[in-house]
């Protein structure tokens, strides 16, 4: 497993027209993964990721929590409740929302260097 | 003075709703297991004298007189003062007891019992059983100590529980062991990855190595998850020792049908809602059995389903 490679997150933010909805943010992200599944999420997101989803309920806190997932990006332009941003923000994860479509999204964080490796096959 | 039950004991003093043990023994408790008995009786042909003397021996107010079993009568304590008063004290019982006698049978609750003996104003009633056998009699006496004895033992059988429960933390302190349990309740989507929380948090303070806490999370968080979206309701125990965490889910049914089916990737019997959460890919067992070092379930249609996983600390095991 080659070591992740790591970038600031402020020029990502950029790139996306990402707004931050928790006042924690990690300077860095480590790669990133994309689902909607929270099964496929626990079994092949890697600590210190940027997760990309539409699912905006709290099990998105609970999933990231549980596999140490830095920054959740919530696309289309959905934001989960105050509730659960206070959650995350408990928890020490940073979400963000974004305008643009997942695919979108993805296309502009390929572009500034962020991959998405996992240890599994 | 025994202290009181822990139901009284350690509940919300201010709850007035709450049922004292009491109140809850005398519709529990039966006439049968507070009367005296047998009673004390004698023959119909017995002399008022001969009562008198049985009274003052027995240290009684109230003799019931019977032939076989059969309640005829009572004489009371009043019958014989009246009786020596008026010079019939050597005439048999069955010339001047008092007969069409007010009984209660032995399957009555204590507080029917107490609600007879308010609206009588008799001090004693005879006891019959469903055959009308005279079994005993029954004295208010009897029911407050026949309370008091219930009570007394309650409170020692809360203490002994109690000091059961008080061994068992300090044996687990003593191996630094945590047990986090919690129910899960059906379709309880809210609630989902607090067990798992719970056990993050004691696996960091102890510095636990960040892969083998991720695993034991994503165990404990799928099983939680399992027993919301497909059982009827279940419960979680997470044991944290040094060398390892054992995580343990039953719940009470429905079963899985096949467990070799369901520990495929994809297999999924979950419903539309929580699919649309992003629940139900088939992915929780897999996953389960990917970050356990040690996995058992078994499954049955009538007792529902019990998983057994068992992370251990400081060795390898699979990546997360």
């Amino acid at each position: 497993m080659n070591p992740p490679a790591t970038l600031q997150l402020a020029p990502l933010m950029a790139a996306l027209q990402a707004e931050a909805l928790t006042v924690c943010r990690p300077e860095t992200v480590t790669g990133c993964y994309i689902s909607d599944l929270l099964s496929d999420v626990l079994a092949y997101a890697e600590p210190g990721m940027l997760w990309l989803t539409i699912q905006t309920h709290r099990n998105v806190v609970s999933v990231a929590a549980t596999k140490d997932i830095a920054v959740v990006l919530f696309t289309c332009g959905r934001k989960p409740e105050p509730e659960i941003v206070a959650e995350a923000e408990e928890e020490g994860i940073a979400l963000l929302s974004t305008r643009l479509t997942t695919y979108e999204a993805a296309g502009k964080l390929w572009a500034a260097g962020l991959r998405g490796e996992n240890s599994h096959e | 003075m025994h202290p009181a039950p822990a139901s009284l004991r350690d509940g919300e003093a201010g709850d007035a709703r709450r049922t004292s043990l009491a109140q809850i023994l005398v519709y529990e408790l039966r006439v049968r297991d507070a009367m005296s008995k047998p009673a004390i009786t004698a023959a119909p042909t017995d002399s008022l004298r001969v009562i008198q003397t049985l009274m003052k021996s027995r240290r009684i107010s109230g003799v019931p007189i019977t032939n076989a079993e059969v309640l005829l009568g009572l004489v009371s304590i009043e019958d014989i003062i009246n009786a020596l008063d008026r010079g019939y004290i050597n005439e048999p019982a069955e010339s001047h007891m008092a007969r069409n006698v007010i009984t209660l049978r032995d399957h009555f609750s204590l507080v029917r019992a107490v609600a007879e003996f308010d609206r009588h104003e008799f001090g004693r009633f005879p006891v019959l059983d469903g055959d009308e056998h005279l079994v005993g009699i029954i004295t208010r006496g009897d029911i407050t100590n026949c309370l008091m004895m219930h009570l007394e033992r309650r409170a020692e059988e809360a203490i002994a529980q109690e000091a059961t429960l008080r061994a068992a933390r300090a044996a687990d302190m003593a191996a630094n062991r945590v047990v986090i349990r919690a129910h899960v309740r059906t379709g309880d989507y809210d609630s989902a990855g607090k067990i798992s929380q719970q056990m993050r948090q004691v696996l960091r303070e102890r510095g636990v190595d960040p892969q083998i806490r991720r695993r034991a999370a994503v165990v404990a968080y799928e099983a939680e998850t399992n027993i919301i979206i497909h059982s009827l309701g279940g419960e979680i125990t997470a044991t944290i020792d040094p060398d390892k965490v054992v995580i343990e889910a039953v719940d009470t049914g429905p079963g899985i049908e096949n467990i070799d089916q369901a520990m495929q990737e994809g297999w999924s019997t979950a419903g539309r809602l929580p699919r649309e959460l992003g629940f139900g890919a088939g992915m929780g067992l897999p996953n389960i059995k990917r970050c356990s070092d040690d996995l058992k379930i078994t499954s049955d249609s009538q007792k529902g389903t019990r998983l057994h996983s068992e992370i251990r600390i400081g060795k390898p095991g699979a990546t997360p």
